[in-house]
């Protein structure tokens, strides 16, 4: 290989097309084994947007990130939502393994102010993590350079940043260095590998993401001494799937 | 209120306490005569500490008079040394220095401004000087505060004032200044601004701790106070909220807003499964041949698990819950009001 040639791949902003870029920050572990060997560095990253892209929601969405989020509140680090979609049921993510006191909800009215309370939430040094839904704020029509000042906050912040959007922005071109697109499979998740730094990703990975299981009967009972319901009747009715 | 007030002089400013919970309107300019006024006073007036209180009591003392008369020095024997100090206060033996009230102490500062001013941002400017001067009043008295008002005069009695508070005590001019900024962007001056003025009032104490030379603890709990105040000075106060568990069957009130103190768990033991986005109110759904529909008919998974709670405060509720799928393997947290007119409806994703 020609000497200056080897110079120049040497030096870190250079990557080869078929490796992995070395991560400019450790990276957070997805706690999923086969998520973490397609990423680079070996995990969600730092100081760089991630863009999950899925196909619709209640599909385990959030379920990807639990297992991350769990740590890093575990560790009292600070996790912030930003315009979530839905109210938040504390119960749930409690027990998910989320300290609920390291989580802060902000709710911005205008989509401007969503922005601006993205970009302050990523810039700021103290947010281990940030959550946000901009698109519904903005029915759709997000200012073409807004990515990039996500992209550019979440670099000077240096926190993982997750910004959820429609899966049809897939599309679309965006300076984030990672893209998942999210689609249901049974009780699995399939996590597409729309764009990442490094190797094209072949197929997509199936993760087992936290799915509720069913429960069993004896227990389901809020109240003590309640006529129970005629569970055989509504079986029945609504043929329910064992 | 309605505070009655009951007024007595004496000599001394025990002695004067005293005889004003006796209830006598006592004016005793000299010590003889306060002496005098003391004996007529019941032990009750004194409202001493209820053991000491029955020990005089049991020797059958009922005035003051009475344990006047008794040997000084037998007296701290028995009844302990802290009593006998008091009747010499009293009875103007020793003296009862007393501690001046000191009011505490505030920050007002104003500036003309040399022209008027229509633009509420431009305003900051101004500020500046206010701020830098209020952050060294906290720097000399090694203090911060939780609160600062800001003043815009517009001439003729009209004056807007600007709240900010703080979630932690500051002390910062940049700090306050930011937040100081995000008001000031959100507001239109219904008149143009003469003057400017900034009020702070209980300023406290300044929590110092040592930083560590490496971990950035103390740096990001900083910045993420900073962030917060921000996020609430431009979107309101309700617009940043904490999380937490509160103990309560329905799911709609089994979590609120909660405060940043990490609180105890008050998560109901073992429940099934929660979905952790809830859909606030519930979306009612089409049913089909018995079947709820959401695009397309729904499988129901798991259930059902009755709810039923709430009879005690109007907020009834009686619903059978049901995991569910849908066409495009969504899940759901429906459920059904089993009461007339009944009806299926979505609650919660499992996201």
């Amino acid at each position: 290989m020609n000497p200056s040639l080897a110079q120049v791949l040497e030096r870190s902003d250079i990557r080869r097309g078929d490796a992995f870029a070395v991560a400019p920050a450790p990276t957070l572990a997805t706690g999923f084994a086969r998520l973490d060997a397609e990423l680079p560095g070996g995990g969600w990253p730092r100081g760089a947007l991630t863009e999950l892209l899925p196909e619709h929601e209640g599909i385990g969405e959030l379920g990807l990130l639990l297992p991350m989020l769990a740590g890093l509140t575990a560790a009292g680090q600070t996790v912030v939502l930003i315009a979530p979609p839905h109210c938040a049921h504390a119960p749930a993510w409690a027990a998910a393994g989320i300290r609920l006191d390291c989580l802060r909800l902000v709710f911005p009215r205008q989509p401007r102010d969503a922005l601006w309370a993205a970009v302050e939430a990523l810039r700021c040094g103290g947010v281990a993590a940030t959550l946000f839904w901009l698109d519904v704020l903005f029915r759709a029509q997000l200012p073409v350079n807004s990515l990039r000042r996500l992209q550019v906050a979440a670099g000077e912040g240096g926190g993982a940043a997750f910004f959820f959007r429609p899966a049809r922005q897939a599309a679309a071109a965006s300076p984030a260095p990672l893209r998942l697109q999210l689609q249901a499979a049974g009780r699995q998740l399939r996590v597409k590998l729309l764009k990442r730094r490094g190797p094209p990703a072949r197929q997509p990975i199936l993760l087992d993401v936290a799915r509720p299981a069913g429960f069993v009967q004896s227990v389901n009972y809020a109240v003590a001494g309640a006529v129970l319901p005629d569970t055989t009747d509504i079986r029945r009715r609504s043929r329910v799937a064992a | 209120m309605d505070l009655p007030a009951q007024l007595a002089v004496a000599a001394t400013p025990l002695a004067a306490l005293w005889l004003a919970r006796a209830g006598t309107d006592a004016v005793c300019p000299d010590l003889p005569a306060t002496r005098a006024a003391l004996a007529a006073v019941p032990i009750a007036a004194l409202e001493l500490a209820p053991p000491l209180a029955r020990r005089i009591e049991g020797f059958g003392l009922r005035r003051l008079g009475d344990v006047l008369a008794l040997p000084r020095a037998s007296l701290g024997a028995r009844l302990g040394k802290p009593f006998v100090i008091d009747l010499a206060r009293a009875l103007g033996e020793i003296a009862d220095p007393q501690t001046c009230f000191v009011f505490p102490e505030r920050f007002e500062q104003g500036l003309e401004l040399p022209a008027p001013v229509e633009a509420a941002p431009v305003l900051l400017f101004a500020a500046r000087r206010l701020i830098a001067a209020l952050a060294g009043w906290l720097a000399a008295r090694n203090a911060a505060v939780r609160a600062i008002e800001c003043l815009i005069d517009h001439g003729h009695g009209v004056i807007t004032a600007v709240p900010l508070a703080f979630s932690a005590p500051v002390h910062s001019a940049s700090r306050i200044e930011r937040v100081l900024k995000e008001r000031l962007d959100a507001l239109t001056l219904s008149a143009p601004a003469l003057a400017l003025r900034l009020c702070a009032r209980e300023a406290e104490a300044r929590e110092d701790r040592s930083h560590a030379l490496f971990d950035g603890g103390g740096q990001r709990r900083e910045a993420l106070a900073e962030l917060m105040d921000r996020l609430a000075a431009r979107l309101g106060p309700q617009a940043v909220q904490g999380l937490a568990c509160h103990a309560d069957h329905r799911p709609e009130l089994a979590s609120r807003p909660g405060s940043e103190k990490p609180t105890l768990k008050a998560s109901l033991p073992s429940v099934p499964p929660r979905p952790l986005w809830l859909v606030e109110p519930p979306e009612a759904l089409r049913e089909l041949h018995g079947r709820p529909q959401r695009a397309g008919p729904l499988a129901l998974l798991a259930g059902p698990e009755r709810i039923e709670s709430g009879w005690w405060d109007g907020g009834d509720a009686r619903r059978d819950y049901f995991i569910a799928v849908d066409s495009g393997q969504r899940w759901l947290w429906i459920f059904r009001d089993p009461r007339p007119p009944g009806g299926w409806f979505l609650h919660g994703w499992f996201a």
